[in-house]
């Protein structure tokens, strides 16, 4: 027997291609196009190991956003909690602390960050979407007052291993940091108990609440895990770019938020997959980064990316119209 | 008048799908001017299609609908109101925070030159004057949300007149009324009548169709079986169209030892109840009857623990229990098959086997994951033992029909090793041979040892299969009926006290 797609069930047909099989075609495509139209710079190490570098705290991030998304909940700080991030690991590594215990306050700084996110859309009940647009101003507000509005340098070795560091003395530590999350969500939504609760949760929360499943314990937990993730992709970003400043991450939400949505995941819950969020993010990746090196102004290139997500998201929408008129 | 005593209303072999279901089967119906008629069918046969379609809701498959003898494609609900359609359903729609007047204007609210501003003085004048003309007491300047029940239906019918109705459905109209209430409303019908409009009265409470309608339609499994006049007919051959069977077939009843009790209940208060005792035993189906609104949805859900318990006592099995979660409930064994299904019962874009699995998705595997051999085994058994019908154990539970979907609602709680069985209008729009399944299976439940609490508004249904009744009344238990004592008039009169 084929195993369910919690997605992209269509009863009673042949099983078509998913939209996750076509954005990964769309990939294949634009990465061979890409290849070709910008030959020889976009293919070569020196413009995939960057563009890999930036993608893997993109990645990561809306990896574990999806997992909150799929339960109709949303997380806009996540930019917010970048930017605190980078700023509280560079005044911490200011005042002389190693860079092992910052790594950890600053993750801890990220839970307690996703714990109050979780705390607001689950305890209090405020929509999500309004809260979290609030606590993003919150944290970055937060990152100002610490760095007084300036760039603080962030040197400092293990600092630097991670976003600059290889294993093996090949492989950039971020990637391995964004395949080891993409593998462990894929196995939480798609294999675990947990993501089986994510998905029943965001196709029907009352029938779920009913049916004895702690609803609001699993949308914190999640948003906890978001907020870490968001942490660990600021450690990631003030890595790369070896200062903490409180305008990192600034726009993020929308770009990672993007991705997501664009690999599928529907806005209301219960629709989404992480494979489809790594298509999704890869795509608009591939994109800004061909359109870039291509020397294209970059105003024309926010509008491209803004065009290819509302087409994305309109077929969707008439590929599922469609098929409910099939039925 | 031209066409006196003329057709109003001509639908022709009108025929509705749904994923899984025929709910219209080639159904036609004759609607005369000035007339009542009577649509009487359980639930599951039809009736709201019939109705959804006529409104513009639904969009018929095939067949034709003519008004006043002109073909009419309805294909919104703002063309049938254009027609002169007026449907007042179950659930009103009444806006609360606004005046009377208001509502019967909605939408239309008259107005003055130069700037349209709405022109109260007429409104309230005219709505007055609506009011009149029905024989009712009602200040227009009254906010809805202050009415009763009976009191909003009015406004919605004056709404509906003051639209020049030419025909006028009404869907179980007297679900939430007393009896008071709805000879009251059956005088504004019987005005409506003189007036030349033509009522489509939509009941499966058969009294009520003997009272008030000229001719019925009796509708089963979404076919049109009967059309009597009703002077012609009587209780049993209606009751037989409407069943399609025998009643001792229609509603198998056998006899189980009842045991000690399991579960007591004793002096519960919470919002929209009070100061309800009971007990209920092994093996015994305890019926709960009661009107739209007498606070039978809110005891249940407050012994699921959905609802906030303000005083009282939950002793399950001799031991007080502290029910303040569904999840609780479930680790209490308690199983709630709930009203309406596909909001509170199933995640209906999931598959079957994790439906059927969804409250015990914790012993799906031993530790994180998700063991699929253990889940397929665990689901396929419970579709074999309750005869569900889907394809696959993948199936969208979506697309399976009303007595599949309640099956596996149902399956879903034996899953998770439920004692005491809660369901609510468990025959809820489904077909009269899923019906039959369902009450063999709670009988199934009750020979293994459970206990089963069954809500529901179908008179035949739980005078037949409960062992003992209680009547709800505006939130409180005002009788309690052995199985040999009860009877449809007894019950009717305690849900009205």
């Amino acid at each position: 027997m084929p195993e369910i797609k919690a997605s992209s069930m269509e009863p009673g047909k042949k099983a078509k291609i998913s939209n996750t099989g076509i954005l990964f075609i769309v990939l294949v495509v634009l990465f061979a196009l890409f290849s070709y139209v910008g030959r020889p710079f976009f293919f070569s190490v020196l413009n995939l190991i960057p563009m890999l570098n930036n993608l893997s705290f993109i990645g990561i991030i809306a990896a574990v956003l999806t997992m909150v998304m799929v339960t109709g909940e949303i997380d806009f700080s996540i930019g917010g909690n970048i930017g605190l991030t980078a700023c509280l690991a560079a005044f911490l590594l200011s005042k002389g602390l190693p860079g092992w215990l910052v790594v950890v306050i600053a993750l801890f700084g990220g839970a307690v960050m996703g714990a109050f996110n979780g705390f607001l859309a689950t305890v209090v009940g405020v929509n999500s979407m309004i809260a979290t647009i609030g606590t993003m101003f919150i944290w970055r507000g937060i990152g100002y007052t610490l760095s007084n509005g300036e760039s603080m340098l962030a040197i400092n070795p293990v600092i630097d291993f991670i976003g600059r560091g290889f294993i093996f003395k090949v492989i950039p530590f971020p990637i391995v940091i964004f395949i080891i999350i993409f593998a462990l969500t894929y196995v939480v939504m798609n294999l675990s108990k947990w993501g089986r609760s994510i998905y029943a949760i965001g196709t029907n929360p009352m029938a779920s609440y009913l049916s004895g499943i702690n609803v609001k314990k699993v949308k914190f937990i999640n948003f906890l895990l978001c907020g870490i993730t968001a942490s660990l992709g600021g450690l990631i970003l003030t890595s790369l770019s070896a200062v903490g400043m409180p305008q990192h991450g600034q726009g993020l939400e929308l770009v990672i938020i993007s991705g997501i949505v664009l690999g599928g995941t529907a806005l209301g819950g219960g629709k989404g997959q992480i494979l489809g969020t790594l298509a999704g993010t890869l795509i608009l990746s591939l994109l800004y980064n061909f359109l870039t090196i291509m020397n294209v102004y970059y105003y024309y290139i926010q509008i491209v990316q803004g065009a290819v997500l509302v087409l994305v998201v309109a077929t969707y929408e008439i590929r599922q119209s469609r098929a409910l008129k099939r039925v | 008048m031209a066409n006196n005593n003329g057709i109003v209303l001509k639908m022709d072999n009108i025929t509705k799908t749904f994923p899984g279901v025929i709910a219209l089967d080639d159904v036609s119906i004759e609607l005369y001017k000035g007339e009542v008629l009577g649509i009487l069918g359980e639930n599951g046969a039809g009736k709201s299609t019939l109705i959804k379609i006529l409104a513009g809701n639904y969009i018929k498959d095939s067949g034709s609908i003519f008004v006043d003898g002109q073909k009419f494609e309805i294909k919104n609900p703002s063309e049938a109101m254009a027609s002169g359609i007026r449907v007042i359903y179950q659930e009103l729609n009444s806006l609360n925070n606004l005046t009377v007047a208001e509502n019967i204007f909605v939408g239309e609210q008259l107005v003055k030159s130069p700037f349209k501003i709405v022109d109260w003085k007429a409104m309230n004048k005219r709505a007055a004057e609506i009011l009149n003309e029905l024989n009712v007491d009602l200040d227009p300047n009254a906010i809805i949300g202050d009415l009763s029940i009976s009191e909003k239906q009015v406004v919605e019918i004056a709404k509906a007149i003051s639209k020049e109705a030419k025909i006028l459905v009404m869907d179980e109209p007297t679900a939430a009324l007393s009896e008071e209430e709805t000879q009251s409303l059956f005088k504004i019908i019987n005005t409506l009548k003189t007036k030349g409009v033509s009522i489509i009265y939509i009941s499966h409470r058969l009294k009520e169709i003997f009272e008030i309608t000229d001719r019925v339609v009796i509708l089963r499994d979404g076919k049109k079986v009967g059309l009597r006049k009703t002077v012609e007919t009587d209780a049993n051959e209606l009751v037989t169209l409407m069943v399609g069977r025998d009643i001792k077939e229609m509603y198998p009843k056998r006899e189980v030892l009842i045991g000690e009790t399991v579960l007591e209940v004793k002096n519960l208060n919470a919002e929209g109840f009070n100061d309800i005792s009971f007990n209920l035993r092994k093996g015994e189906i305890l019926g709960i009857f009661g009107l739209l609104g007498s606070g039978r949805t809110a005891l249940v859900k407050a012994l699921f623990g959905a609802n906030k318990i303000h005083s009282g006592e939950i002793i399950i099995n001799g031991k007080k229990a502290n029910i303040k979660s569904p999840k609780i409930a479930r680790d209490e064994k308690i199983g709630l098959v709930p009203l309406d299904r596909k909001v509170e019962g199933l995640a209906l874009h999931l598959g079957v086997k994790e439906n059927v699995t969804l409250a015990n998705i914790e012993d799906l595997g031993k530790g994180f994951l998700i063991n699929k051999k253990l889940e397929k085994i665990k689901a396929g058994k419970w579709v074999k033992e309750m005869g569900i019908k889907t394809p696959t154990l993948e199936q969208e539970v979506n697309s399976l029909s009303g007595g599949n979907q309640q099956k596996v609602v149902l399956a879903k709680w034996l899953e998770s090793g439920s004692k005491i069985i809660i369901l609510n209008e468990p025959t809820r729009g489904i077909d009269v041979g899923a019906k039959i399944e369902i009450y063999k299976l709670m009988q199934n439940l009750c020979e293994e040892g459970s206990a089963v609490i069954m809500i529901s508004s179908e008179l035949p249904e739980i005078l037949s299969i409960a062992d003992r009744i209680l009547v709800m009344s505006k939130g409180r238990i005002t009788a309690q009926y052995s199985r040999t004592e009860a009877t449809e008039e007894k019950l009717l009169q305690s849900a009205c006290i």
